[in-house]
């Protein structure tokens, strides 16, 4: 049955919420945050899931959560303390509800043992024996011995559905004009079955009849939803030759204003009293003071609507868009090359259309933008689990969940903050021993933020652990032949070793951070979402991992360079300034490299030209434009290209989806007269300097 | 020997899922005309503005849980007379007499079959065609 599998999909994207929101209510519960409403969600959304897997016929699913709905019902209802302990219980038993409903939805399967040892676990937090009422799960019928009886639905009610009524009263005139009043109503009736009425209380006698006046009116009554168009449709082309008078009947609640909802809701809500579970002690225990009535109208006040859509119509809608720009470029970019002045009608309108464009793609970019929530919501249940295979303790603290960033980032940034996590708890914590020995709290706390900072989303995560061991990792790096034995570098330098390509610094492979991928390989994905890793450590206190990534994979702000024959995008974030050099500012260091002195610095001139293979020879200097770049890390060149055509907006094509990865490119974009452009990877193209005039033997990451 | 599709129902559940059930349980019976809100509140709201014959509801909702919401429909004079039938997660029996109390015409057990659904619709307006 097709629609019984789409609500089944509903079904499923519904629990996903309802587990996501269940997780972070027990969160606040267990920070001993949460209120009686908390606790109230909570038991809903366990309540919820169950409802629906049994439609479904989700069996096991049912049964886990009906014990354990069981047991958030004493804890509503005030049996049960929602002290820390039981919510660390009930935190690692909602994992286990995420396993069964993976399980139901056919992604993975569920551990028996771990399953029935929390239902046990569960069971035990219930009040032993008190335990009544879990047995009659199936019962459709099973309510006559409780006394109930049915209630026949009254028929003498009035009919709920309001009527309409129509008067209508033909004038002289439209007899005149050769209308004919039974026409109209034979038209009435076929637009629904109504009854007709005729008022001929008008008629005089008939000494007195004018035989060309009108004395008769019509009744029509509709008894349930008629279209209030149609009708009136009827008598469109008569006009004020026949008057017509169109009413709901009473009741006629629509527009009866008299009734305050909210203040009879918050009525009825005061009077119904405890809604079966004793709610009043338990309201008592956690103290939400606020007045319900109070309440009901700020809640439905801040309720805002929403819809489901299609992430491929978003998504078709974005290219549309990107597309739109591209074109409204080209389009401004015909107009100005034609003979029409800048002031002409045509100009002017291009320039609104260019501003409308803008704000269409802002609006657009805005319905994929997303709380890092979604990603920041799975991390305490990985907390959880590493914690308990590595027998620390943990605390984690989440900060700027609701930092909005786009879908496409979210979506990749899942896994690099799993691994900084796993690492941050695996190396960067030590075990409770070593923590109480040095005098620290035996639980150590994990720091996961977001943050928005100039233009880019920034996620740090942060330990109070032991912070990098430096002699170790430089050791290791000595060891594995990184490198040199007399390598004389930085601490900043030795911290970022552990982004080095093959860099372990677990002694045994643990089951936790060792599973084939190092920090090198988090690096990589960072930097293929145009992102940027650093890290900041203080022996003995912890570490800090700084990822800073673009908002949006769709759009970028670029300046247009040329070299050569080539047209470029250098991205205008990696731009601090542009010049002209004078040629006493230029240092020639060896035939093909030179130093610029800038504001009493030297930074490597790089020619974009040659770096990217377009020509052998860099062009002079002084002939060209230098853009003052700077890289990840804050490493500065100068990069020199023929002229700068421009500032603007470009929408970003994958290189690699399309042709492949191409060396100092980071992408590609159409520029408005039609050429492809290929956009500039600012980082790469300093690395790719670096290596070759300073010959380090590694290239550093900062 | 009233006309299912005759009959307009309200559907009250938090939860999209449930709606959807319901209404495609309903749809099977044969009843047409069908509008849902998410919340005794949203509920109490639409009858207002539009009465149906019958409203189906939830009883564990935010905001306003379907008790509360069966109070408020037998409380308004416009609304007094609308039927009523109660959803509940498992059988309760205090939940059942309570809303027995408070004039409800019958009750539904979660899960239930569209068979189900139409005896127990079928026990309020006699049988349908």
């Amino acid at each position: 049955m097709d629609s019984f599998e789409a609500i089944k999909q509903t079904y499923f994207q519904e629990c996903d919420e309802l587990l996501a929101d269940l997780e972070q209510n027990l969160l606040m519960l267990e920070a001993g945050e949460g209120d009686g409403d908390t606790i109230n969600a909570v038991f809903r959304a366990v309540h919820s899931v169950k409802g629906g897997a049994g439609a479904f016929g989700f069996e096991a699913l049912v049964a886990f959560a009906h014990i354990f709905e069981t047991t958030l019902d004493d804890m509503r209802s005030g049996k049960l303390d929602p002290e820390q302990d039981v919510i660390k219980i009930m935190l690692r038993a909602s994992d286990v509800l995420v396993d069964h409903l993976q399980a139901a939805k056919g992604q993975g399967v569920v551990d028996e043992e771990r399953a029935a040892t929390m239902s046990r676990e569960l069971e035990a937090l219930v009040g032993g024996g008190s335990n009544e009422e879990t047995a009659p799960l199936s019962g459709e019928s099973g309510g006559d011995e409780w006394g109930f009886k049915p209630l026949m639905f009254e028929v003498d009610a009035p009919a709920p559905a309001a009527g309409l009524t129509l008067v209508m009263r033909p004038t002289a005139t439209m007899y005149a004009k050769g209308h004919d009043a039974v026409l109209f109503l034979r038209e009435l009736e076929r637009i629904a079955h109504a009854e007709i009425e005729l008022d001929a209380s008008a008629l005089p006698s008939l000494d007195a009849l004018d035989p060309e006046a009108s004395y008769l009116t019509w009744t029509v009554r509709w008894p349930a939803d008629v279209d209030e168009k149609a009708i009136r449709d009827v008598f469109d082309f008569v006009g004020d030759d026949c008057p017509i008078e169109l009413k709901r009947d009473a009741p006629a609640p629509p527009h009866q204003p008299a009734v305050d909802v909210a203040a009879m809701l918050a009525n009825i809500r005061d009077a119904a009293g405890p809604p079966v579970v004793t709610e009043e002690e338990h309201e008592e225990k956690v103290a939400s003071p606020a007045a319900p009535g109070g309440k009901i109208e700020s809640k439905s006040g801040a309720a805002a609507a929403t819809i489901r859509v299609d992430l491929e119509r978003v998504d078709r809608m974005i290219d549309l868009v990107g597309e739109l720009v591209i074109n409204q470029a080209m389009l401004a970019q015909r107009v100005a090359e034609s003979e029409t002045g800048r002031s002409s009608s045509i100009a002017m309108g291009l320039d609104e259309l260019e501003q409308l464009t803008r704000e269409i793609q802002d609006s657009v970019m805005a319905i994929r933008a997303q709380p890092v929530k979604s990603v920041f919501q799975r991390m305490p249940r990985l907390v959880r689990e590493i914690a308990g295979a590595t027998g620390k303790q943990v605390r984690l603290v989440t900060e700027g969940e609701n930092t909005e960033v786009d879908k496409t980032v979210i979506e990749r940034l899942s896994d690099p903050i799993t691994h900084m996590l796993r690492n941050a708890i695996d190396h960067g914590l030590e075990t409770p021993e070593e923590r109480s020995a040095s005098g620290k709290s035996p639980e150590g706390v994990v720091r996961l933020a977001a943050l928005h900072r100039s233009g880019r989303i920034v996620i740090e995560v942060s330990d109070d652990g032991k912070g990098i061991n430096r002699p170790r990792v430089r050791e290791i790096a000595v060891n594995k032949g990184l490198i040199q034995p007399d390598a004389n570098l930085s601490d900043d330098e030795i911290d970022n070793l552990i982004f080095l390509p093959g860099f372990s610094t677990a002694s045994a492979v643990s089951n936790i951070s060792g599973r084939g991928v190092g920090m090198d390989v988090v690096k990589r994905s960072i930097q293929g979402l145009g992102g940027r890793i650093s890290i900041a450590s203080v022996p003995g206190k912890g570490s800090t991992f700084t990822l800073s990534l673009p908002l949006t994979l769709a759009v970028l702000d670029g300046m247009v360079i040329s070299a050569g024959e080539q047209t470029l995008v250098a991205p205008l974030t990696a731009i601090v300034e542009t010049l002209r050099p004078k040629p006493q500012d230029i240092r020639p260091i060896g035939p093909n490299a030179a130093l610029l002195a800038v504001r009493g610095a030297h930074v490597p001139l790089i020619d974009v030209g040659v770096a990217l293979g377009l020509r052998d020879t860099p062009i002079d200097a002084t002939a060209g434009v230098v853009l003052l770049v700077e890289g990840e890390g804050g490493a500065r060149a100068g990069v020199v290209a023929d002229e700068i055509q421009g500032q603007r907006q470009v929408v970003i094509k994958s290189l690699e989806a399309n042709y492949q990865r191409v060396g100092g490119i980071a992408a590609a974009t159409i520029l408005g007269d039609g050429r492809v452009a290929l956009i500039l990877d600012v980082d790469a193209i300093i690395a790719s300097q670096r290596d070759r005039t300073e010959a380090k033997p590694i290239a550093l990451a900062s | 020997m009233p006309a299912a599709a005759a009959i307009k129902v309200l559907v009250v559940d938090d939860q999209l899922t449930m709606r959807a059930l319901i209404r495609s349980a309903l749809q099977e019976i044969g009843i047409r005309d069908i509008s849902d809100a998410p919340d005794g509140e949203e509920g109490f709201k639409t009858l207002l503005a539009a009465p149906a014959h019958l409203v189906i509801s939830d009883y564990n909702m935010p905001k306003l849980d379907g008790l509360s919401f069966l109070r408020a429909v037998r409380a308004h004079e416009p609304t007094r007379k609308i039927a009523f039938i109660m959803l509940t997660g498992r059988a309760d029996k205090e939940l059942v007499q309570r809303a027995m109390q408070f004039g409800v015409n019958n009750y539904v057990t979660k899960p239930f079959s569209p068979a189900a659904l139409r005896a127990k619709i079928e026990e309020v307006f006699g049988p349908l065609t």
